[in-house]
């Protein structure tokens, strides 16, 4: 079965409905609805207040991990620092707190919004469910402790920490499988047969997008059109980053195409194809025609070694895209994809200091790291 | 042995002739031997050198790369990556013969991968990912040479040691003590043919 029909028939298993999954967070979002965007904006202006500005991350630069911890106890992180600084400590504390926070924070989202909103946030943070669903099965899979499993999890998605922590504590990849059963990610996960593990995780990652690409086209509101705009751009630049990552380790063409996500707003099917059948070198020539090449023209050329300042510059894209696109549109879903963006700039960033440190990297290079 | 406590007899000279010749030509061999082994041992010298700088430079090579990914990644999402890693590379000890010293030739497999075959997925990662995995490839590659080569090196040296005792135990014992005993059988028996003569010859005085 290709990977398309494997996700064409995930996608009709997600028609017939999500209700009744067990471990879900009861999301009662509906894509038609009344949606009270000034309340929700409100909120989300208010959450953003919380969030650090950049002016403070120089300042990190120059502290100690446990003056970093110290300095975040003081912010909106007290309560995961308070909570979790019996476990861990030092960096490990900041990155355990960071996550916790993260996966509270899109929890509240969910929460305090309705409706379409509501419905928009969770199909969005979705990849927080795949992602652990990944790590589950990764986990499982090499016999690591249920204990190990679950400090890798992250529950920002639909998916409540108690339903992955009580998958962490099954006996075996087939067990977890089966506890997708009723959801559109068992079409995936059934095909798992002990040797396939990155075609699943593919296949999971491809479905995720173009499931939300799906379940906003079919809805042509204002707001929702907004959203897919935003889900376009992402679309861009994860198949930007695909094709420069599998172009350079020179994968088959049949392989790559596999791995692109279709309905981007840069780069159609037949763009893709084009891109995937060109050499390395005409691949980065024929970029130029493509207006994302100006946000990595300064860091990209035929002879880098390393991909690493190219996908700095696109996730600062990015976030720059999400700003513009909230200031552009106030009052609508992109104030609150704005919001999620940056606060998972946030969180990241802390990370990238508070480890980088930690790693003894250079102030250089943990600068270069840094996304503002 | 001592000069003294062999037998002075004809037999016995025959013995510590023959048994002196064997230990000159063992004391040829083995220095040559060991002529050669330091020759092999500067040769790998500069191998292991070379190999050696460039095990620290992978080494902090793939310690960048690494808190890199943990830092942009995050330390969770290196280790749930990591867990896809299930393969072990295969590493086949076999052995090499340097003028008698059996060293060990390690080879290995799978230990650098194409992307696609390192267990991740790749949608779901990143080139940060991709280079600390790539970077610790490269730190394994370079170990299992450097193990190879350095064991080579410390056999080579204890051989190198152990030849050189023999050598000098060849030269400065055993052959010395051999001449000497072969100088004292000599002399007693030139003394007893002496004795034996003058023996002879009081006899032949009482006889008349």
């Amino acid at each position: 079965m290709s990977l398309m029909d494997t996700i064409e028939r995930g996608w009709n298993g997600l028609k017939r409905g999500w209700n009744g999954l067990i471990g879900t967070r009861h999301i009662k979002g509906s894509r038609k609805g009344t949606a009270n965007y000034s309340y929700l904006n409100a909120r989300v202006k208010g959450m953003k207040g919380h969030l650090f500005p950049k002016e403070t991350y120089p300042r990190l630069m120059n502290m100690e991990i446990d003056q970093i911890a110290r300095y975040i106890q003081e912010s909106s992180y007290k309560e995961d620092i308070d909570q979790l600084a019996q476990s861990y400590e030092s960096a490990d504390l900041v990155e355990h707190a960071l996550n916790r926070n993260l996966a509270v924070s899109f929890t509240k989202l969910i929460n305090i919004s309705e409706d379409e909103p509501k419905y928009l946030i969770t199909e969005y943070l979705r990849k927080f469910d795949v992602w652990n669903i990944k790590t589950i099965l990764r986990g499982k899979h090499v016999g690591a402790s249920s204990a190990e499993i679950k400090e890798n999890l992250v529950s920002a998605g639909e998916y409540t920490y108690t339903f992955l922590s009580g998958l962490a504590g099954k006996e075996s990849t087939d067990e977890v499988i089966e506890a997708f059963s009723e959801s559109y990610y068992y079409q995936i996960l059934k095909q798992f047969d002990g040797t396939n593990l990155s075609d699943i995780e593919n296949m999971l990652d491809k479905m995720y997008y173009e499931h939300l690409y799906q379940s906003i086209y079919e809805t042509r509101t204002k707001e929702f059109k907004l959203f897919l705009r935003f889900v376009q751009t992402e679309i861009d630049v994860r198949n930007l980053l695909t094709l420069f990552r599998t172009k350079k380790e020179n994968l088959a063409e049949d392989e790559i195409m596999e791995m692109m996500i279709d309905n981007g707003n840069v780069f159609e099917m037949d763009d893709l194809k084009k891109l995937v059948s060109l050499s390395y070198e005409e691949f980065i020539d024929e970029l130029k025609r493509y207006s994302l090449w100006d946000k990595i023209s300064d860091c990209c050329s035929i002879e880098m070694s390393s991909l690493i300042a190219m996908e700095t510059s696109l996730k600062k894209y990015s976030l720059t895209y999400a700003r513009q696109f909230s200031h552009a549109n106030p009052l609508s879903i992109a104030t609150i994809m704005d919001y999620i963006i940056t606060k998972n700039n946030e969180v990241n960033n802390l990370r990238i200091i508070v480890r980088g440190k930690s790693a003894g990297l250079s102030d250089e290079i943990i600068r270069n790291q840094l996304v503002i | 042995m001592g000069a003294t406590e062999v037998k002075p007899t004809r037999s016995e000279l025959i013995e510590i002739k023959k048994k002196i010749k064997l230990s000159e030509s063992g004391h040829k061999l083995l220095k040559m031997k060991r002529d050669g082994l330091i020759l092999e041992f500067f040769e790998i010298l500069n191998q292991a050198k070379d190999v050696r700088s460039e095990l620290d430079a992978a080494y902090e090579e793939a310690n960048t790369k690494i808190g890199i990914a943990k830092a942009v990644e995050g330390t969770i999402s290196v280790k749930s990556t990591a867990f896809a890693l299930s393969d072990e590379p295969d590493i086949e000890l076999e052995s090499n013969n340097i003028m008698g010293v059996v060293v060990p030739k390690i080879k290995s497999t799978s230990v650098s991968k194409p992307m696609n075959k390192r267990g991740y997925g790749i949608l779901g990662t990143s080139s940060y990912i991709d280079e600390a995995a790539e970077a610790y490839e490269i730190l394994v590659e370079k170990i299992i040479l450097a193990a190879e080569i350095e064991t080579t090196i410390k056999k080579l040296l204890d051989d190198i040691e152990k030849t050189k005792r023999r050598v000098n135990a060849l030269e400065f014992k055993v052959i010395p003590e051999l001449t000497e005993s072969m100088t004292f059988i000599k002399l007693r028996l030139e003394e007893m043919e002496r004795e034996n003569t003058f023996r002879l010859k009081k006899i032949k005085d009482k006889a008349e």
